[in-house]
């Protein structure tokens, strides 16, 4: 079923049950929010959607209203704009004046609305929170409540999409504050530093602790990879500056994973430039050299091979035990890492080429 | 819904608990006490164990029943005795000292003090339109009419309460209870009952007023099952207590209510959603419920029916918030009790997800007395858009508080004067807040505004729950709005920014402006605030936030004015900007605890040159002035205030002898200003301006300056020698007066303008005698109170001796001229007043004197004719009775007919006030009342002002004083920058340090004060000064009294003490 309503004097059809939001998004028409995310559910909390409807009593918030036949929105009607800005000022009020060294300077909902919203950051004012700007030991995400605008996207997010239920609002009023479960350490409330609600923060309360100083999302190439940590292969952005991987973003695209990630895949990436990390395969010397392991260290030090060289080696030696000491002497060992074709692969190699049936993986732990 | 199963004979339970009911209640010693949370607080359990203890000791048996609450805070406990053959007599303040006493009052008949008896209950009065039951069972000893509480009480929700013992099941049926639950579900069907409610016209009583039977059909509508039930019983608003009245003293007609609510929207399942903050309501709500389930009358299978129904109590956590729909519910579910944005509605989408109803505690418990009286019943009763009553906490600065219910449509003014027993302690009303701290204020105008939803949303305020909260004028409107807007701070949910930081800003504004701090464009400040959270806020809580700002506003703009420009208080509330409370309340800001603190130390002409800064009349004052000081002093409400006025006569009286010079405080600038009008007013402007460098002069009709001072005060009251010392004063700072010139005649503005004055500021006065708009007024021997003291004042002396004088009126000037009168010798003195004592206008002292130097007072009595043929031979009176209130919050008198009466007299005298009379044909002016002036006391003439007496009407000395401080910064600055406007006075402060041990002076006392006795005035046949001043010693000692308010308020701004 559709319904037929009129936007800003444009008729537009819209599904039955959908909101004044997502209908007018479907016909191109701009409506801001910071409280709405489309993979979350709406709460109507931020007030920045609220629109003109026709013979309503008061604004209403698109992103909660459903559209009915006949609807009549306005979008930019002087009530609702001016209580955007009534709102940004407002926001900006209890907001600390740091965008000169915020991390999510020039990539942050707040900052991008005030400019469309002609909002200054107000010189005078009130009380402005002074929460510790880094209260929270957690290693990989970092909160800084004096930047939080009680959107809540964090708290939906991980309820939602990641089911940690970690974050909540404590306290009322001016009080209210993003807290980890009894205002308690992340880490102990349920928290396992996945960094979902980094992802969902449209302003700099939630940031990335690893990249912190590295560099601003507008300095940065974003190069799209899958993770390379587990077969479930979430799509992942590395965000690269000067040829280092300074962080590592989820992407709305990500067919599999969405804006998810695990705490490996969006937080361990420190092993691509890590000194100790192998990029060529090696063996020891007198595998290639030929004689007995144990004459000396000289003889069992490791040594770069090109992947030919390497993989003939192995192939000789599993050959040579097999022949030795009987296929059962052999046992395979997968990872998770590993595709299901990958592991497949692996465990015909184990019965058809050793002839064991000595086969596992590492997820099984 | 007929059903084939055991019915329950729901009758014959009724019959046999109103046998019971009736046995407990007559057959025996019936005692009841009063044990809501009210009675409990007051002291209910101990009198509960005296009463026991003492019925033991006299080896007497009685029915001991706790009941809930019948509305009258200000007299629990309260406790009620019946013994066969002898009246029931209902006692209120029975605290457990006083129980032996009243038993044996009741039981012996020995004395008891008056003000404990309440009344005596009649149970022939016990129904009157069908619904109320206790409210007018109250009979006073004597009658009905003397207990105004209850008289105009419509009690149908309340009916029950303090009637029957809540805790049990048999009292309520014993009440026709539960036969409006047989009667739905043995045959009406879900849409009768839905029909019925919504015929009766029930409003929601949570304060939006929707009609209740349309919305139960909202729920039923929605076809999807389970639905529920919800009944909001989180009270939250300060002061307010109506639901938890109705929960502690009648539960079961909650549950009675909700189960039909449950029948008609076809739930089976209903809340009750109650803070734990009250636990007696919960405790009681429990045992009625444990007793409803266990009769059958909840549960599976109602009343054998195939209906079923049950109620499950939710304790909230006592947020404010939580009394929103959307929030209770989420709080229902465990959630945080935060709102969401409706649609969807709980019609539709309620409590976890499913169709509910929600209502408040009192619109359930309405409908069964809907359903068993009917719709017709329901709807005749208060006004056509909202029938039924309205029940409220009154509470504030009324005499009664307590909860009341009234019909709908009855006015403020009938709740708050009648129920409410009007202002105490003799203070003026301000406003009165309905709706709580979403609601709004409304002054005195709107005191005639019927209480209905319509009416008060009409007049800027709201029904609300019920909280309604009255102020006075010692209530400053700017720090009552604060307070509820620090309570929305305290309460908001935070989900939203408009709400959760715009109410934090509008508080940070308003915090600012009760410290003296504010700025001129924080009003519009409060209105975009107010605007953003009203329009943006996702519920009602943000959206109505601003209201009691904004109607506070609306309707006090002044306050918030004087707050701003003048760092000032002026109800003296604000704490950081009353340096001392009766500094704020002497109209020109005179510094009285500095004086005060340097006569202490006998530096008396420090004191009074501290004194002249802001009035330069302390010996004139000393003696005339009503000192509004002395009435808010703080020592006043430990014992006695400070003798201030005595005080200043004493230190001015010591520098008697010193003239005083002025102090010149600007270079000459030789710039003339005329002054119209040598009254305190003008001379005070002419001083101001003058110690500014300007030149001068003032203009006086009379021959002799000073105005009324001179012309209306008699010597009496002040020696002429000390009014004219003082205005020659004025004279030494190099003012001119010129006497013997009037306005309109001798000079015209235009002249003065030709003359070379660049401002004139007519500070007239008001002179002329208003007339009594009576036949005979014309008649020889009619004699005006104000001629009357002018001609004592100029010589002419008139003949009275052996004469019957009648004055009319009771103001200053009527007590003045029958004091004169008696003086001169006149034989028989008589004040005649048409309204009562209470209402008398004259200060307290002066009326009293006037009655003990022997003058008569007829109050209630006003002439309707002028009697006599050429002379006046007698005036013609009319009782009067006192009816309903007028615009000035007195109670109207209304002639009472055929009750004229002759009186007598050779002279009438009338002083019902005056009024300025001026015409100027050179600026076409002709002005017969008040002058209309702008913020700079400008008229509509350039160059000219005008103040005092001729704006504000009669006045005291002080407050002209005040007037003409004020005109003269205005002038002032109009002269130097072109600009009106926009200057205020503020007066300097001077911290003198206390040499002494406050703590040395806690027992002293105020001293007496030596009059002449009523005789010796008399008999003088003189003028003398009738109030003599005290000795050094005794005023020290006096002032060392003072509590140094100004010291303390240095602690409490932070800065060092002298």
């Amino acid at each position: 079923m559709e319904v037929t309503l009129t936007i800003n004097d444009r008729k537009v059809v819209a599904p039955e049950g959908s909101t004044i939001l997502e209908a007018a998004r479907a016909a191109g028409i701009r409506i801001p929010t910071l409280c709405h995310h489309p993979d979350l559910s709406n709460v109507g909390a931020c007030r920045l959607c609220v629109v003109t409807v026709e013979k309503a009593r008061s604004l209403q918030t698109a992103c909660t209203t459903p559209v009915f036949e006949g609807m009549v929105v306005h979008t930019e009607s002087e009530d609702a704009r001016a209580t955007r800005r009534f709102v940004l000022e407002m926001l900006l009020s209890d907001h600390p004046n740091d965008c000169m060294k915020c991390e999510v300077n020039g990539n942050c909902e707040l900052q991008d609305l005030a400019y469309e919203y002609d909002v200054p950051f107000p010189e005078t004012g009130g009380k402005r929170h002074e929460y510790d700007s880094d209260p929270d030991a957690n290693p990989f995400v970092a909160v800084d409540r004096n930047k939080c605008v009680l959107c809540g996207r964090c708290i939906r997010a991980c309820a939602e999409i990641q089911v940690r239920n970690v974050w909540s609002f404590a306290s009322r009023g001016f009080q209210s504050k993003l807290v980890a479960g009894a205002d308690q350490p992340m880490l102990s409330a349920r928290c396992e530093s996945c960094g979902l609600c980094i992802a969902y923060c449209p302003v700099g309360a939630l940031y990335d602790r690893l990249s912190l100083k590295k560099a601003r999302a507008n300095k940065v190439r974003k190069v799209r990879t899958t993770c390379p940590y587990c077969g479930v292969g979430c799509n992942m952005d590395l965000n690269v500056s000067d040829g280092r991987i300074v962080r590592v973003t989820s992407t709305p695209e990500a067919p599999v994973n969405g804006m998810a990630l695990c705490v490996k895949g969006r937080f361990g990436y420190d092993f691509v430039h890590h000194a100790d990390r192998l990029k060529k395969p090696q063996v020891r010397r007198y595998l290639i050299e030929g004689g007995e392991k144990g004459r000396g260290e000289a003889w069992d030090e490791m040594v770069e091979v090109g992947w030919d060289a390497a993989l003939d080696i192995s192939a000789r030696r599993l050959r040579e035990i097999r022949d030795a000491h009987g296929p059962d002497s052999i046992g395979v060992l997968t990872s998770a890492k590993c595709l299901n074709e990958e592991n497949y692969l692996m465990n015909k190699f184990a019965r058809q080429v050793i002839g064991t049936n000595n086969i596992d993986h590492c997820a099984r732990l | 819904m007929a059903s084939t199963t055991d019915r329950v004979d729901i009758n014959g339970k009724i019959e046999r608990a109103r046998e019971r009911w009736r046995k407990k209640t007559q057959d025996a010693f019936y005692v009841t006490i009063g044990m809501g949370t009210c009675g409990l607080a007051a002291g209910a359990a101990g009198t509960l164990k005296a009463i026991e203890a003492e019925l033991g000791a006299r080896g007497l048996r009685a029915k001991v029943s706790s009941v809930g609450c019948v509305g009258m805070c200000s007299y629990e406990p309260m406790v009620e005795l019946q013994m066969p053959g002898r009246p029931r007599m209902n006692y209120g303040k029975v605290t457990a000292d006083r129980v032996a006493e009243i038993l044996a009052a009741y039981l012996d008949g020995s004395p008891v003090r008056e003000s404990v008896i309440i009344g005596k209950v009649d149970e022939t009065v016990t129904r009157r339109n069908g619904g109320t039951l206790y409210a007018h069972s109250f009979l006073n000893t004597d009658t009905l009419e003397k207990i105004p509480f209850h008289r105009k009480q419509l009690r149908i929700v309340l009916s029950n309460c303090g009637l029957i013992d809540p805790e049990s099941i048999d009292d309520y049926l014993a009440m026709d209870g539960y036969r409006a639950l047989e009667k739905v579900i043995g045959g009406m069907s879900p849409e009768q009952v839905i029909e019925e409610v919504k015929k009766s016209g029930l409003r929601g009583r949570g304060g939006g007023g929707f009609n209740a039977g349309l919305k139960w059909s909202l729920a039923r509508k929605t076809e999807r099952w389970p639905k529920y039930v919800v009944c909001n019983a989180d009270e939250g608003d300060p002061g307010a207590f109506m639901d938890r009245s109705v929960l502690e003293g009648d539960p079961h007609s909650l549950i009675e209510g909700m189960t039909i609510a449950g029948y008609a929207i076809g739930a089976s399942c209903g809340y009750v959603y109650c803070r734990a903050e009250y636990p007696l309501a919960i405790r009681r709500l429990n045992i009625a419920l444990e007793d409803a389930r266990k009769t059958g009358l909840l549960g599976e299978n109602i009343l054998g029916s195939d209906f079923s129904f049950d109620i499950e109590i939710k304790e909230g956590a006592g947020a404010f918030v939580c009394g929103e729909e959307t929030a209770l519910m989420n709080s229902i579910m465990g959630e945080r009790g935060q709102p969401w944005p409706r649609p969807p509605y709980p019609a539709v989408a309620g409590l976890w997800g499913q169709p509910s109803n929600v209502n408040n505690v009192k619109t359930y418990a309405y409908t069964p007395r809907i359903i068993r009286m009917g719709a017709d019943w329901f709807k005749g009763l208060g006004t056509e858009s909202s029938p039924g009553t309205a029940v409220f906490a009154l509470s504030g600065m009324v005499n009664r508080t307590g909860l009341i219910e009234v019909p709908m449509g009855i006015t403020l003014r009938d709740i708050i004067y009648d129920v409410g027993g009007g202002i105490p302690n003799g203070r003026k009303f301000k406003a009165v807040q309905t709706g709580g701290p979403l609601g709004g204020c409304l002054p005195e105008k709107y005191l005639d505004v019927p209480v209905d939803f319509d009416s008060l949303n009409a007049a800027g305020a709201v029904m609300g729950s019920g909280g309604m909260i009255v102020a006075d004028e010692t209530t400053c409107m700017v720090e009552f709005s604060k307070y509820f807007m620090h309570f929305v701070t305290e309460e908001s949910c935070g989900k939203c920014p408009p709400c959760r930081i715009g109410s934090t800003r509008m508080l940070e504004v308003l915090e600012r402006i009760t410290s003296g701090e504010g700025k001129p464009e924080d009003l519009d400040e409060i209105r975009y605030l107010a605007k953003g959270m009203q329009q943006g806020s996702l519920c009602g809580l943000g959206q109505l936030a601003p209201a009691p700002v904004l109607s506070a506003l609306r309707h006090f703009e002044d306050e918030f004015w004087a707050h701003i420009h003048e760092a000032r208080c002026p109800s003296a509330s604000c704490e950081k900007l009353v340096r001392a409370p009766c500094v704020s309340a002497c109209p020109a800001g005179v510094d009285v605890p500095a004086y005060l603190a340097l006569v202490a130390q006998g530096r008396y002409a420090e004191g009074l040159a501290i004194h002249r800064e802001a009035n330069p009349f302390p010996s004139i004052c000393g003696r005339v002035c009503p000192a509004f000081c002395e009435r808010r002093c703080r020592r006043g409400q430990i014992d006695e205030s400070i003798a201030i006025r005595q005080v200043k006569r004493f230190m001015a009286d010591e520098s008697f002898a010193v003239p005083w010079t002025p102090p010149r405080l600007a270079s000459k600038k030789g710039v003339r200003i005329a002054v119209v009008g040598s009254g305190p007013c003008g001379l005070t402007a002419a001083l101001r301006l003058a110690q500014n460098g300007y030149d001068v002069t003032v203009f006086e009709r009379m021959s002799r300056p000073g105005g009324m001072m001179t012309y209306g005060i008699p010597a009496y009251r002040l020696p002429r020698e000390i009014l004219f010392a003082e205005i020659d004063h004025i004279r030494r700072a190099g003012v001119e007066i010129r006497c013997g010139l009037e306005l309109g005649s001798d000079f015209t503005i235009k002249s003065l303008q030709a003359d070379g004055y660049k401002a004139i500021i007519l500070a007239l006065g008001a002179h002329r005698s208003r007339s009594l708009g009576i036949p005979g007024e014309d008649k020889k021997g009619v004699y005006h109170g104000v001629q009357m003291l002018r001609d004592i004042a100029e010589g002419r002396i008139p003949e009275l001796s052996g004469k019957r004088v009648v004055v009319v009126g009771a103001g200053d000037t009527a007590m003045d001229a029958a004091r004169s009168a008696l003086r001169l010798g006149a034989k028989e003195v008589s004040i005649v007043y048409r309204r009562s004592r209470e209402q008398v206008p004259a200060q307290d002292e002066e009326f009293t004197a006037t009655e003990q130097e022997g003058v008569r007072i007829h109050l209630l009595s006003n002439p309707v004719l002028v009697m006599g043929d050429a002379s006046v031979t007698g005036v013609r009176l009319q009782r009067q009775e006192l009816g309903d209130f007028d615009s000035s919050g007195r109670r109207r008198p209304v002639p009472v007919p055929g009750s004229e009466y002759d009186m007598p007299c050779d002279l009438l005298v009338p002083a019902i006030g005056q009024i300025t009379w001026v015409e100027d044909e050179s600026v076409g002016m002709s002005r017969k009342g008040s002058f209309q002036v702008g913020e700079a006391f400008n008229i509509d003439i350039p160059g000219v002002f005008a103040a005092g007496d001729a704006v504000t009407g009669p006045a005291t000395v002080v407050q002209s004083v005040a007037h003409g401080n004020e005109v003269a910064i205005t002038v002032d600055s109009w002269l130097k920058t072109g600009k009106l406007g926009g200057v205020y006075y503020r007066p300097g402060r001077h911290d003198i340090p206390q040499l002494f041990n406050i703590d040395d002076y806690a027992a002293a006392s105020r001293p007496g004060i030596r009059m002449l006795t009523p005789e010796e005035r008399i008999k003088r046949q003189d003028f003398s000064e009738v109030e003599e001043v005290l000795d050094e010693k005794t005023v020290q000692e006096e002032c060392k009294r003072c509590l140094r308010c100004d010291m303390e308020w240095l602690e409490r701004i932070g800065e060092p003490l002298p």
